[in-house]
C-alpha cells in the first residue's frame, strides 16, 4: 500500500485505521474514510475496468460518478460507481464485463475493430441474409450490459423512506449553498440543506489554497460548516444525493445511511416552499486521442485525491488544463512531492497573477495556448504529445499522469428537470439557467463564479431571494456586484487531432468521429446524435458528454453555440437503487370490520379494487359446499366492501332523477328500489338500491368498484344545475351482512323480537329495528335467489352482529360463502354483476335491464338517456343471453369466444350448476343470435378448431318464478 | 459500405409551393404512410412536416414493444400484420430494425384477470395468432426472476404468454423508414411548423406552415398526441381523445436477465430488456389530461415499489433515466382512422394512446391505399369516427376509461 500523507488539515482519511476488503479473491487494506476506487488506488490498482464497446482499459478518471469507469461489483450489487462508495469493512469486490480482468482483457482487440463499428453501424449490418440476425442478436445480448444480476438475487440491506416538509431547501453543502442557508435561515424559517457528500463545504473543502488573509479555503469551509451546524433551523442531510426536482418544488433524493443508521439507503421527498441550487460545477473534459486512458485524471480528481485521500496521484504529472483550478491544482501538488514535467494552459491569458507568481516561484514553467494531442501508453499514460493549440508544435514528454480538463460544466441538472431552460453564454462558456421556475434560485461556481467571497455572497443572495426578503437581498446583490464577476470560461473542445480515439462520452465509446458521422448522415442536432451514436446514453448519463456534444456539434457544423441545446437532463440525476426507490414497499389495502373473522374462518382472499375480500372458503374452488349450504340451509356473507351513501337536502332527489335510470319519486318509505346508473353513451356503470329515508333524504348503494367515484360522478353530472344537496360517503362507516337461505328467517327470528315474517317483512321491503341492541338497516333482497337479508350497521357494530348471527345460526349449521359462490348462486339466477356480464360496449339494454328506463321522463336529462334511444334499434350491437349446453355437463370456460365465420360474441359467466345438474351460463352475442333456440358455437382457447355448442334459453335458470327468495 | 456520408433521409430541401399529398407530423404513422404512398402507389410528390426532428413525439419515446395479442377481432388482425412486417421492412429499407422476437408474458393477478385473459387468447387463436394460456410455474419457467410467491401484493395466477411479440428498436424504424421514403422521392421537413388546413368547397386546398404554404389536395394529420389539437384548431372538428403523460424509464446495463417482455395490468408496469442490456420500464398513465410530458415523482417511485414485488431481483439495479410521452386516449382505447368525410382530401390516423408504434406499419400501408384510391380499406373500416356518434364503443378494453374530469 502506497503510504499516505498523514498531517493534512484537509485530510478525510484515517491513515492508522485500516479497512479489509477483498478484491478479485484477494484481499487488500484501505483506510478509513476511503472510497473504494482510492482503496483501489492506493494498493497499486490503475485499470477498473474495460469500456463497453472497445474493452478499452479504463481507470480513475473522475471523483463524483461521471463515468462508468469504476463501476464494479460491490457485495454483489452490479454497477456500483466505486469512486462515490465508501469502503466498508470487508466489502467483496470483483470487476465487471471482462474476459479475463480488466487488467488482461482477452477482448481487448475490439479497440482496432472501430473502422467497422462507425456511428450507427449496427442498423446496417446483421441482416443479410435474414437467418443471421437472431444469432447476432444473441451474441450482442452477450456483449452488452455490464455488470451481471442473477434471477434469485435479493438485494441486502434496509430501505427506508422519509417525507420532510421545510420552507427553504438548498441542494448542494458547498460555500454558496451553506451561505444560502444561513442567509434563509435568519429568518427563523425551516432549512433543510442537503449535500451528496458527507461532509459540507464543497470544492473550498478540499483546497489548501489561501482563501483571503490568514486563511485557506479549507479553513473557511471549516468556519463555514460549524456557522450551519451551530443553526438550530437547518436541518442538514449528508451522504444525500438529490435526483429529482418536480413542480411546486417536490425534491427527491436518497440518503446513504451511516453506521448508526437503522437504513442502509432512505429515499427523501421533500416539500419546499423554494429551492436554491447550489450544485457547483463538475470538469468538462478535454478531448484529444486516448483522453480516457489510465492516468488521465481530471484535475479536481488529483487535487482531491492528494488532499482529501492522502495519495499522491502521480509521480511526473503533464498538466493540460483551461481553468485557474488546474493552476492551482499543480501547485498544491508540487508542494506535496509530484514532479511537474508541463503545465500547460489552454488559454493565452486570463490566468490569475497571483498563481502564476506561485507557479514561478517554484520553478514551473507554464506553458499558454499549448494543450495534450494524444496520451500514448498501451494500457497506461506513459507519455503524452503536447502541441499548441493550433497544432502546428507537438512534443513528446514522459510522465505516469496526465491531468487533463478543458474547463468547468455547470451541475444545473436541479433546475433543468424542473423546467428551466439552457442558454449558451459566451464569457462563461457554460450552458446557464434561464427561466428558472418561481421559488427557485441558483447561486455560486454553477453560475459562473471563482471567486471565494463572490460564490458565498451570491448563496447570500439566493438565500434572501427564496425567504422573501426583498430588502436584505438587494442589500447583498449590491454586495456582490463589487465582488469579481463570473470567470470567463475556455472556448477549447478538443485537441488539434482528427479525433478517432478522442472520446466525447466514455461510457458508451463514442468518440468525435462518431459524432461527425453522426451529423454527416443527417442526424444534425445533440438529441439525434445522442440516440444514433449513443452519446451521453451510458451509466454516467450527461456527465462526460453533456456540454462538449452541444459545443461540438455547434462547432463542426460551423454555428454560434446559442443555436444549440444540450440534450435534456432527466431524472434521477444521480442513479439509484429500485430498491432505494422501493423504500419500506407499502401496500394500501382496504379491510373490512370483520376481516379478522373471516381470516379466521380459512378465507382464502383476493383483492378486488382497494379492497381485500374472501373470495373462497376451501380449497375447493368450485364452492360446491359453499354453494349447497346458501341453497339448502343458510350463509352469511361479508358485503361490506359495497358503496353506501346518504344524499339529504333540498334537491336530493332532483340529483337522483339525474343520475339514475329510474324514475327516483316512485321510491317508497319502507321498499328497496333497485335501479342503475348509465354513463353518457347509455352504458351501465353502476347498479344498487335506494331507499327513502324521508323527504329529500336517501341511502343508496353502488357496486364496490364504483364507490371511489360516485360522490364526483353526481357532482359533475349536475354542475350547472345549482341544486341544493349534500352527499356523504358511508361506505366505510357501515358494514354488511348478507344472510341468505331457506332457513335465514329462523336464525334472524332468534336474535330480534321485531316481526320479521313474510307478512312483517316481504321481499323487497325496508326495515329498521334493532338486533341485540344493535340498531341495523335490513333489506329483503334476493341476488342469490333465495330468503335473503342484508344488513347495514355501524362499522363499530359489525363484529358484535356477525358473531350473535352466528351464535343463532349454529344450530342450522351457518357457513360462511364467499364471493365466487355468491358469483354461482347469482349467475343461476341471471343476476347481473357489472364488469362481468357487462364490459364498456355493453348498454342497459344490451344488459336485459331496459326494465329500469323511465324514457319518459326526458325533462330529468337523465344521463345516457340519449344514448339510449338513438341505439335502440341497432341490430349490431352484443346483447346478454342465458344458455345450457348440448353436453350438459361441459360449461364452456369464461371468456369462450361465440363464432362463426367471425367473432360475435363471448361467454360471460358459465358453470356447471350444482343447483340445476347441469352447464349453464350467460354470454353477450350479437343480437340477431340472442333469441330462444339459437345454437351457440363456442370457440374455447387451446380448441384446436374443435367446437362446442350451447343453445340460448330464458333467463332465469334458477327459481324462475322467484319463489324462493320471496317465501 | 461504412462510409456512406450522404444525409439519411435526403439533402435538406426548399420547401416547395404545391405538393400532391402532405402529411403533418414526422413521426412513424406519417413516415410509414409516406413510404408506402411511394412504394406501393408511386405517389412521390409528398412533403412531410415535422415542427422539431423525425420520431420527436412517441416514437421516440415509447417503449419499443410490438404485439398481436389485442382483445378484438377487429384489431388482431391488423396487429398481426404489423408483427409480420418487421422482418419484410428490415429487408425492404435495408436498415436492421432490430426484431429482438422474444415473446410477451402478460401476468394475471386474479380468475377475473385469467377469464379476460382467456378471451384475448381465444381472439388471438381464433385469428390464427399464437398466445397462450400458462400458470403461475409455467411463467416462472421462461422468466425465472418473476416472484410467484402467494406474499405479494397480487400474486401471480398465471400469464398470457404471447410467443409472436417481442421488442423492435424504434429509433431504427424512424429513421429506417425515413430513409426509406426519401430514396423513393418524399421530402422531409424538419422544423417546419403547420399552422394551418386551408379548404375550400368542403376540399382540401393546402397547408399552411410557418415557412410558407402549400396546396395540396390530399393532407393528412398523423402528429400522434397533438393531433387532436391540431384537427381542432385548424378545422374545428372536435375528437373525443384526452390527452396524457406516459412515462417510461430505463435502469442501467446489465448482462441478459429477462428473456421476455413481462407485463402485469394490476401493478400497472411492464418491463423489458433492451438489447443494450437496459430494463425498460413503464405502464400507466398520469391520472388527469395534460400535455406537459413532465415527470413525477410518484412515477418512478411507483414503478420500483411494483418491479421490487413481482421482479425482485431488479432491486440490485439503479434507475438511469426517465421521460415522459403523450399518449392520445379515446374512449375505447382504440384509434381513430378516417378519411375524405368531414372534407374531401382530409385524413386522419390518430387517437393511438400508447399503441401507436406496434400498428405503425401495418396502418402505413392500408393509409397509403386509403389515401390512393379514396377507397377505405375493409381493415380500416371500424376505425371511423362515427362509431362515437353511435355510441358504438369498440371493446378494445374491457372496462369503461374515463379520462375526462369527472372520473
Amino acid at each position: 500500500m502506497t503510504t499516505r500523507f498523514n498531517n493534512l488539515p484537509t485530510l478525510k482519511v484515517d491513515a492508522g485505521e485500516k479497512v479489509p476488503f477483498t478484491y478479485k479473491g484477494k484481499k487488500f487494506y484501505g483506510a478509513k474514510g476511503d472510497t473504494i476506487a482510492t482503496a483501489l488506488y492506493a494498493n497499486g490498482i490503475r485499470i477498473y475496468a474495460r469500456s463497453l464497446k472497445y474493452h478499452r482499459p479504463r481507470g480513475f478518471y473522475s471523483m463524483d460518478g461521471e463515468c462508468s469507469n469504476t463501476m464494479m461489483e460491490v457485495d454483489g450489487v452490479p454497477n456500483v460507481r466505486t469512486e462515490t462508495t465508501y469502503l466498508k469493512p470487508n466489502m467483496v469486490i470483483k470487476e465487471q464485463n471482462v474476459k479475463g480482468s480488466a487488467d488482461k482483457d482477452m477482448m481487448g482487440f475490439m479497440d482496432k475493430m472501430d473502422w467497422a463499428m462507425p456511428a450507427g453501424f449496427y442498423y446496417d449490418v446483421m441482416h443479410k441474409p435474414a437467418k443471421i440476425w437472431p444469432i447476432a442478436q444473441k451474441q450482442i445480448r452477450k456483449a452488452a450490459g455490464i455488470g451481471a444480476l442473477s434471477p434469485d438475487y435479493i438485494m441486502p440491506g434496509k430501505y427506508d423512506e422519509i417525507y420532510p416538509n421545510c420552507e427553504i431547501c438548498v441542494i448542494g453543502g458547498g460555500p454558496a449553498g451553506m451561505t444560502a442557508a444561513l442567509a434563509a435561515a435568519e429568518s427563523g424559517k425551516r432549512v433543510i440543506l442537503m449535500e451528496v457528500r458527507p461532509w459540507l463545504g464543497g470544492n473550498f473543502e478540499y483546497r489548501s489554497a489561501k482563501y483571503a488573509d490568514g486563511m485557506s479555503y479549507n479553513e473557511r469551509a471549516v468556519q463555514l460548516a460549524k456557522e450551519v451546524e451551530a443553526c438550530e433551523n437547518i436541518r442538514v442531510f449528508l451522504s444525500t444525493a438529490n435526483v429529482g426536482v418536480y413542480n411546486n418544488n417536490l425534491v427527491t433524493g436518497f440518503q446513504i445511511g451511516e453506521e448508526k443508521d437503522v437504513f442502509t439507503e432512505r429515499y427523501v421527498e421533500i416539500r419546499a416552499n423554494s429551492v436554491v441550487v447550489a450544485t457547483g460545477c463538475i470538469e468538462r473534459p478535454l478531448l484529444f486521442d486516448n483522453n480516457e486512458r489510465p492516468g488521465v485524471m481530471q484535475a479536481g480528481t488529483a487535487l482531491r485525491m492528494a488532499t482529501t485521500y492522502g495519495l499522491l496521484p502521480g509521480k511526473r504529472a503533464v498538466f493540460s488544463i483551461g481553468h485557474d483550478l488546474g493552476l492551482e491544482a499543480a501547485v498544491t501538488l508540487f508542494d506535496l512531492g509530484m514532479k511537474i514535467e508541463m503545465l500547460a494552459d489552454i488559454r493565452e491569458d486570463g490566468q490569475d497573477p497571483e498563481l502564476e507568481k506561485a507557479i514561478q516561484a517554484r520553478g514551473i514553467t507554464l506553458l499558454k495556448g499549448w494543450v495534450a494531442a494524444t496520451a500514448n501508453g498501451r494500457k497506461q499514460v506513459q507519455s503524452v504529445t503536447m502541441t499548441t493549440v493550433d497544432g502546428t508544435v507537438s512534443r513528446d514528454i514522459e510522465c505516469d499522469l496526465l491531468v487533463a480538463s478543458a474547463g468547468f460544466t455547470p451541475l444545473t441538472g436541479p433546475l433543468v428537470v424542473n423546467q428551466a431552460k439552457l442558454k449558451y453564454d459566451s464569457h462563461t462558456n457554460f450552458f446557464l439557467p434561464t427561466d428558472i421556475p418561481e421559488r427557485m434560485y441558483a447561486a455560486g461556481r454553477l453560475l459562473g463564479y471563482e471567486d471565494g467571497a463572490s460564490i458565498e455572497a451570491s448563496g447570500r443572495v439566493a438565500g434572501y431571494e427564496a425567504i422573501g426578503d426583498a430588502a436584505k437581498a438587494d442589500a447583498a446583490k449590491k454586495a456582490l456586484s463589487e465582488l469579481p464577476g463570473p470567470a470567463r470560461g475556455c472556448k477549447l473542445i478538443n485537441a488539434p487531432v482528427k479525433g478517432r480515439k478522442s472520446f466525447i462520452c466514455f461510457d458508451e465509446d463514442t468518440t468525435i468521429k462518431n459524432v461527425k458521422q453522426s451529423i454527416d448522415k443527417g442526424f444534425d442536432v445533440p438529441e439525434l446524435i445522442k440516440r444514433f451514436s449513443g452519446a451521453g446514453l451510458g451509466p454516467g448519463q450527461f456527465g462526460i458528454p453533456g456540454h462538449n456534444l452541444p459545443l461540438y456539434t455547434a462547432k463542426y457544423q460551423a454555428q454560434p453555440e446559442v443555436k444549440i441545446r444540450p440534450t435534456t437532463v432527466r431524472p434521477p440525476l444521480v442513479p439509484t437503487n429500485l430498491a432505494t426507490y422501493a423504500g419500506t414497499n407499502h401496500n394500501m389495502f382496504k379491510i373490512t370490520p370483520i376481516d379478522d373473522l373471516q381470516k379466521k374462518d380459512g378465507g382464502i382472499f383476493r383483492n378486488i379494487g382497494v379492497w381485500q375480500r374472501a373470495r373462497y372458503f376451501s380449497n375447493d374452488l368450485t364452492c360446491k359446499a359453499e354453494i349447497e349450504n346458501v341453497r339448502e340451509n343458510v350463509g352469511m356473507l361479508d358485503g361490506s366492501t359495497l358503496g353506501k351513501f346518504r344524499i339529504h337536502g333540498p334537491d336530493a332527489e332532483k340529483a337522483l332523477q339525474r343520475v339514475y335510470i329510474s324514475d327516483m319519486s316512485k321510491c317508497k318509505d319502507g321498499r328497496v328500489k333497485y335501479t342503475a346508473m348509465c354513463n353518457d353513451d347509455g352504458c351501465v356503470i353502476d347498479d344498487g338500491v335506494v331507499i327513502k329515508n324521508g323527504e329529500n333524504d336517501y341511502y343508496f348503494t353502488t357496486s364496490t368498484g364504483r364507490a371511489g367515484q360516485t360522490v364526483e360522478w353526481i357532482r359533475y353530472h349536475t354542475r350547472y344545475d345549482g341544486w341544493d344537496f349534500s352527499i356523504v360517503n358511508l361506505t366505510d362507516s357501515m358494514g354488511v351482512i348478507n344472510l341468505s337461505g331457506p332457513n335465514a328467517r329462523k336464525v334472524l327470528e332468534k336474535v330480534t323480537d321485531t316481526d320479521v315474517s313474510n307478512e312483517g317483512f316481504g321481499f323487497s321491503e325496508y326495515k329498521e329495528f334493532s338486533i341485540g341492541g344493535i340498531p341495523v338497516r335490513a333489506m329483503r333482497l334476493g341476488f342469490v335467489g333465495e330468503l335473503s337479508y342484508e344488513f347495514h350497521v355501524p362499522s363499530s357494530y359489525m363484529k358484535s352482529l356477525w358473531l350473535m348471527l352466528w351464535e343463532a345460526g349454529k344450530e342450522f349449521n351457518i357457513m360462511n360463502f364467499g364471493v365466487e359462490a355468491q358469483n354461482v348462486l347469482r349467475m343461476e339466477k341471471c343476476h347481473i354483476i357489472l364488469g362481468q356480464e357487462t364490459e364498456q360496449r355493453t348498454n342497459l339494454l344490451d344488459a336485459g335491464l331496459g326494465f329500469l328506463w323511465a324514457r319518459k321522463l326526458s325533462e330529468w336529462k337523465k344521463v345516457g338517456a340519449v344514448a339510449l334511444r338513438q341505439a335502440e334499434g341497432d341490430e349490431s350491437r352484443l346483447t346478454l343471453v342465458g344458455f345450457k349446453m348440448e353436453n350438459k355437463h361441459r360449461a364452456p370456460r369464461d371468456g369462450a369466444l361465440i363464432v362463426d365465420d367471425k367473432v360475435r360474441g363471448y361467454i360471460a359467466t358459465a358453470r356447471d350448476s350444482f343447483a340445476l345438474g347441469e352447464a349453464v351460463g350467460m354470454a353477450l352475442v350479437e343480437k340477431h343470435m340472442s333469441k330462444v333456440g339459437t345454437r351457440l358455437s363456442i370457440f374455447e382457447d387451446e380448441c384446436n378448431g374443435n367446437l362446442i355448442y350451447g343453445k340460448v334459453v330464458p333467463m332465469p335458470f334458477y327459481d324462475p318464478e322467484g319463489k324462493r327468495m320471496k317465501m | 459500405m461504412f462510409l456512406k456520408k450522404k444525409p439519411m433521409w435526403g439533402e435538406k430541401k426548399k420547401l416547395k409551393s404545391s405538393y400532391d399529398v402532405v402529411l403533418i407530423g414526422g413521426g412513424l404513422h406519417s413516415l410509414a404512410t409516406a413510404y408506402y404512398l411511394a412504394k406501393d402507389h408511386g405517389i412521390t410528390d409528398v412533403a412531410i412536416i415535422e415542427k422539431n426532428y423525425i420520431g420527436y413525439g412517441g416514437a421516440g419515446r415509447n417503449t419499443a414493444i410490438v404485439r398481436a395479442n389485442q382483445r378484438t377481432q377487429y384489431n388482431v388482425p391488423l396487429y398481426n400484420e404489423a408483427l409480420k412486417l418487421w422482418p419484410v421492412l428490415t429487408k425492404d429499407l435495408d436498415y436492421n430494425l432490430m426484431f429482438n422476437n422474444c415473446g410477451n408474458l402478460n401476468l394475471m393477478h386474479s380468475e377475473a384477470a385469467m377469464k379476460a385473459a382467456r378471451m384475448t387468447i381465444a381472439t388471438a387463436q381464433f385469428h390464427g395468432v399464437e398466445s397462450h394460456l400458462i400458470d403461475a410455474k409455467e411463467a416462472k419457467e421462461l422468466v425465472p426472476a418473476l416472484n410467484i410467491s402467494e406474499d405479494i401484493t397480487f400474486p401471480i395466477h398465471g400469464a398470457m404468454f404471447h410467443p409472436p411479440g417481442g421488442v423492435v428498436r424504434h429509433d431504427a424504424v424512424v429513421w429506417g423508414l425515413a430513409k426509406g421514403a426519401a430514396k423513393l422521392g418524399v421530402e422531409i421537413h424538419q422544423q417546419t411548423e403547420a399552422t394551418g388546413i386551408n379548404t375550400q368547397n368542403g376540399r382540401i386546398t393546402g397547408v399552411v406552415t410557418d415557412k410558407g404554404t402549400i396546396s395540396c389536395k390530399q393532407c393528412l394529420v398523423s402528429a400522434g398526441g397533438y393531433s387532436a389539437a391540431l384537427i381542432n384548431g385548424f378545422l374545428g372538428i372536435k375528437l373525443p381523445i384526452s390527452v396524457l403523460t406516459i412515462q417510461a424509464m430505463v435502469t442501467q446495463p446489465i448482462k441478459p436477465l429477462l428473456d421476455h417482455v413481462v407485463s402485469s395490468g394490476a401493478y400497472h408496469c411492464y418491463a423489458n430488456q433492451t438489447l443494450k442490456g437496459e430494463i425498460a420500464t413503464g405502464a400507466h398513465m398520469d391520472q388527469w389530461p395534460n400535455y406537459t410530458t413532465l415527470n413525477t415523482a410518484h412515477y418512478i417511485k411507483h414503478q420500483a415499489e411494483a418491479l421490487s414485488e413481482f421482479l425482485p431481483a431488479l432491486r440490485g439495479l439503479r434507475f438511469m433515466r426517465i421521460w415522459g410521452g403523450l399518449a392520445d386516449m379515446t374512449p375505447d382505447m382504440a384509434p381513430i382512422m378516417d378519411g375524405n368525410d368531414q372534407y374531401e382530401g382530409f385524413f386522419m390516423d390518430c387517437g393511438w394512446g400508447y399503441f401507436g408504434f406496434k400498428s405503425c406499419s401495418a396502418v402505413g400501408k392500408h393509409m397509403a391505399a386509403f389515401m390512393a384510391t379514396n377507397e377505405c380499406p375493409e381493415i380500416l373500416k371500424p376505425f371511423n369516427l362515427k362509431r362515437y356518434q353511435e355510441h358504438k364503443l369498440m371493446g378494445e378494453t374491457a372496462a369503461l376509461v374515463n379520462y375526462t374530469p369527472d372520473n
